[in-house]
């Protein structure tokens, strides 16, 4: 890689070859270190992108298949796992539910169902709206007093949280926090609950960031639903 | 192409937003695919390297940040390194060239340095015609096949060290036309 050449490289012409594709493995290894501390050599390989990148302007787009889109759809957002939560949502059979739940919270569960002579009660509840679409799975792990949650449809509104509330009976609502904006999440039960939430209503409320100042929900409640034994 | 659309649909999707992802797609999936057909001249591989992209860009949004990098650039590098990755990926010992995203860690270009690079980028054709022909092929050959050194020198029946030094001299001239 040291072979002489009768101009000297400078650092454009690196930047250049790193574009093109052109670079060792040594040069393309020390320009992505370079380019991560040193702005102005960043600055030169985004320039060449910026122009290189013209040699496509007389490329014509050709529309592609649409399997192509249905393929990718389902690689980045797979549904196969949504629909089987789906079904499991109408409750039917308890073993397959668990079975299935068991999957969804991971190998923990699957020990604990497995394991002879242990059959710890799980609780679950689906939280559903009429109105704003959210759709979410929630299942109580029992040993660790987490519940798990999966959002199987429904975005955060721009600026806005999710904030989860657990209801008893005839009792103001408890915040269990703000949700973070993925698609599954834990949340630990607060210890003075943990025995009454066989009794628990969740519930998902619109909040500000940082959640409701008042201790209370402010904004519309999107999702609710109540524990079942599976 | 809409910029600042393009830039907006990005930055929904680096917040994972199906929906901006979904539209994005039909947006610019056309141009993309072109480019991979042009690089890879096979459909059945096009289609494996568009939808390579197209998972890289969901991975990879929160990288891209309006900083004076055009988001069409951005997604074009993305599909056409992509593309020269599975080319070059039976050679041994090959290394991806492509990091989505990296070239936006440091601050990009500031916006006065935009204009001069759309501008530039606007007479590279012109000014890769002005090349000596071998040169002007070997860097289209390098940025749209994939050629290495290697490969150029091979074609042009040069030896290693000459092609680079054709090359090298050949992007000096680009750059010298492109900027005045």
């Amino acid at each position: 890689m040291t072979e002489q050449t009768d101009i000297p490289r400078d650092d454009d012409v690196l930047a250049a070859e790193l574009v093109l594709g052109l670079a060792s493995d040594k040069d393309v290894i020390d320009g992505r270190r370079r380019m991560s501390t040193d702005a102005a050599f960043a600055g030169q390989v985004v320039f060449w992108q910026e122009r290189l990148t013209a040699m496509t302007d007389g490329i014509d787009p050709v529309k592609p298949p649409a399997r192509v889109k249905k393929k990718l759809l389902a690689q980045v957002f797979p549904k196969t796992r949504v629909s089987v939560l789906q079904r499991v949502w109408l409750w039917q059979g308890v073993s397959m539910a668990s079975l299935l739940f068991a999957g969804y919270l991971g190998v923990q569960l699957l020990e604990m169902n497995t394991r002879p002579g242990t059959q710890p009660t799980v609780l679950a509840a689906q939280l559903v709206s009429d109105t704003s679409g959210l759709q979410v799975l929630a299942v109580v792990e029992p040993v660790k007093h987490e519940i798990a949650l999966r959002r199987i449809s429904g975005e955060v509104i721009p600026n806005r949280v999710f904030e989860l509330w657990a209801i008893l009976p005839d009792q103001a609502p408890v915040s269990l926090g703000v949700l973070p904006d993925s698609e599954t999440v834990r949340v630990l039960v607060p210890e003075a609950l943990r025995s009454q939430a066989a009794q628990f209503t969740l519930a998902i409320s619109d909040e500000p960031i940082g959640g409701s100042p008042t201790g209370a929900p402010t904004g519309a409640v999107l999702a609710a639903g109540s524990m079942t034994e599976l | 192409m809409d910029r600042s659309e393009i830039e907006n649909l990005i930055a929904r999707v680096a917040l994972k937003d199906r929906a901006a992802f979904d539209q994005l797609y039909d947006r610019v999936s056309a141009k993309l695919f072109g480019v991979c057909l042009r690089v890879l001249n096979k459909r059945a591989a096009a289609e494996d390297a568009m939808q390579d992209t197209f998972v890289k860009i969901w991975k990879n949004a929160d990288r891209y940040s309006a900083n004076g990098l055009s988001p069409m650039t951005w997604l074009i590098t993305i599909a056409r390194n992509t593309s020269i990755d599975r080319l070059r990926a039976r050679k041994k010992g090959h290394q991806d060239i492509d990091t989505p995203g990296f070239e936006l860690i440091a601050p990009g270009l500031n916006p006065e340095q935009a204009v001069v690079a759309a501008s530039e980028a606007s007479r590279l054709s012109g000014c890769l015609d002005t090349l000596e022909e071998d040169r002007g092929k070997a860097i289209r050959g390098a940025y749209l096949d994939g050629e290495t050194y290697a490969d150029l020198a091979d074609r042009f029946g040069v030896p290693l060290n000459t092609m680079r030094t054709w090359l090298r001299r050949g992007l000096i001239a680009l750059r010298e036309c492109m900027s005045q």
